[in-house]
């Protein structure tokens, strides 16, 4: 076998040669690209007049109200969805973790919305949410609360959107959780019933312990993907009213694509995409940490 | 509390969280089967879940939304790409999974660790510049555009990798020795011992390709070439707008994403993150 070894270079790199030549072009050529327009005045409608203009564009957008504001946003909606998505997604698993009859109608209920896509749910959410004949302030009039903005409140708009994400998402991550625990073998409660312990101990001692590589698992997928939101702004707000939804994905789609600030959006695109390589990398070493102990 | 009481709190409650889950798709459907008008007459009665007492009111919003827009035209091009890229994706990633799992050659751990690490590359920010490079290569406004960038993932190549790699030395030496070449070996012998991986990674990229929007948004400029996700908003925004007929085509939408999720299931929680969907 020695001898096959050593020519199989060639058939090696031949069968890489799609996946290597796709991610060279569509993943680290732009890259590259980004990194390099960042230090540039790239305007998509002058592409040979383009000048090194060294860190202006970083100290730009960090004077940029929009882009500020954008990372406000962003910051508010990870730290608001992270807690109601995944608390959500662990209570109704622990709701439909049990034999009784008609879980099974449940469980697709709950996770019914996942089968939507992010536009789907965008427009329909839209038009329950229409302020003066959505059927969310229909009913809500009904039972006697006063017709609520949503998403044309600035003050209201982004916890809209968070509700919505959640909504979503949840049924997903219910199925993941669920899957944890049942495979918590049943031995291991039946021994602390015998110690006296109640259902409340339970969870607190047992469940939640055992179920915590599951929840970082959850944790870091959500908080990668929460992110990077732009659907949800970009279908339902376009990133109003007054900013108060603007995204930095979003931000960087309407400089970069809208505004044809080439330049300028690969700024933020380097300083984003740090940002959330940093917060990978150590969420990795959180997680890989806790797996020792 | 007596046991029966408990009993019907306890399904009561599931109930309630059951309907606020399934509500708005609800509404969704039942919009679409019946007039405008009665769709903002019935808004909060419980008749806004019901169809139009009418059977033959049904449809009509459907032949309406098909005479004003070429509906089967989109419905086609996004099964023309969610079947392209999910082939594609399964061909491109099972290769280099093949070359990482069964290969010696030079590079093969910095390369494997490189492309490991350009997992924390997040995709979405590069929207500008991947659009350049597409500009460059002079594909814009073509299917090849909606189509490339969707094909190669790290994630599933490393979900094969790991599925090859159980697969016996023995076996492909064996057929070796009978004058087999790699590429028979792996179309003839490792892809069909990898039906689990090949459904995991072809439901995921069907899923994701099905719910691409950005992407074709960007790259497209004929409608004639809109993937159903792209034709969504563009009704939503071609005037006159009439609610039941977007119902009707978010309907439309989602069907055939029912049947893949229904069929699929058990491979759904296999890719862990590697679904295209927002915050799953």
């Amino acid at each position: 076998m020695k001898k096959l070894n050593s020519s199989m270079n060639l058939p090696a790199y031949l069968f890489l040669s799609p996946a290597l030549v796709l991610m060279g072009l569509f993943l680290i050529i732009p890259a590259l690209m980004a990194i390099y327009y960042a230090f540039t005045d790239y305007y998509l409608l002058t592409p040979d007049n383009k000048q090194f203009v060294g860190l202006d564009n970083f100290i730009e957008i960090f004077k940029d109200p929009i882009f500020l504001q954008s990372l406000k946003n962003i910051v508010l909606f990870v730290v608001c969805v992270i807690p109601i998505q995944i608390g959500a997604a662990l209570g109704l698993a622990l709701l439909i973790n049990k034999n009784r009859r008609g879980n099974i109608f449940f469980k697709i209920a709950y996770f019914a919305p996942v089968v939507l896509s992010l536009v789907v749910i965008s427009v329909l959410w839209l038009y329950l949410l229409n302020p003066s004949e959505g059927l969310i302030n229909v009913l809500l009039e009904k039972v006697g609360i006063e017709a609520q903005p949503f998403l044309s409140s600035p003050k209201q708009a982004l916890y809209t959107i968070v509700f919505v994400s959640a909504w979503q998402g949840a049924g997903y991550q219910m199925l993941i959780f669920l899957a944890g625990l049942q495979n918590i073998p049943s031995s291991v409660y039946e021994a602390s019933k015998i110690d006296g312990a109640n259902k409340w101990q339970n969870f607190i001692h047992i469940t939640l312990p055992l179920l915590r590589p599951t929840t970082l698992l959850i944790m870091i997928t959500t908080f990668i993907a929460a992110f990077k939101l732009i659907i949800q702004p970009m279908v339902m707000t376009q990133g109003g009213p007054m900013n108060s939804t603007m995204t930095p994905v979003y931000y960087i789609y309407q400089s970069g694509f809208s505004d044809r600030l080439i330049g300028y959006s690969s700024a933020m695109t380097v300083v984003f995409g740090i940002v959330i390589g940093l917060v990978t990398i150590v969420q990795n070493k959180l997680s890989k940490g806790d797996d020792g102990s | 509390m007596s046991k029966p009481v408990k009993r019907i709190i306890e399904y009561s409650f599931l109930t309630l969280l059951a309907s606020i889950f399934i509500f708005p798709m609800i509404w969704m459907i039942a919009s679409s089967m019946k007039p405008e008008g009665d769709i903002y007459v019935d808004m909060g009665t419980i008749q806004s879940f019901f169809p139009s007492i009418n059977p033959s009111e049904w449809f009509q919003t459907y032949q309406a939304l098909f005479e004003r827009f070429d509906v089967l035209k989109y419905v086609f091009n996004s099964v023309m790409y969610a079947v392209i890229v999910t082939a594609g994706s399964i061909v491109v990633n099972a290769m280099a999974g093949y070359a990482f799992a069964k290969f010696n050659f030079t590079g093969k751990k910095f390369l494997f660790g490189l492309l490991l690490s350009l997992l924390i590359v997040p995709m979405e920010t590069l929207i500008i510049t991947q659009f350049t490079v597409a500009h460059e290569l002079g594909i814009l406004n073509t299917r090849m555009a909606v189509v490339l960038p969707m094909l190669a993932n790290m994630l599933f190549i490393y979900l094969f990798r790991n599925f090859f790699k159980a697969v016996p030395d023995e076996i492909i030496e064996s057929v070796q020795l009978d004058g087999a070449n790699y590429w028979t070996i792996f179309w003839k012998i490792i892809l069909p011992m990898s039906k689990p991986a090949i459904a995991t990674v072809g439901t995921l990229s069907f899923i994701a390709s099905w719910n691409d929007y950005l992407w074709p948004l960007m790259v497209l400029t004929d409608t004639e070439k809109f993937p159903l996700q792209v034709a969504i908003t563009n009704i939503n925004s071609t005037p006159p707008v009439y609610t039941n007929q977007v119902m009707a085509i978010l309907t439309l939408s989602t069907i055939p994403l029912i049947i893949v999720y229904i069929v699929a299931q058990k491979y759904l929680l296999q890719g862990l993150g590697g679904s295209g969907t927002g915050i799953k």
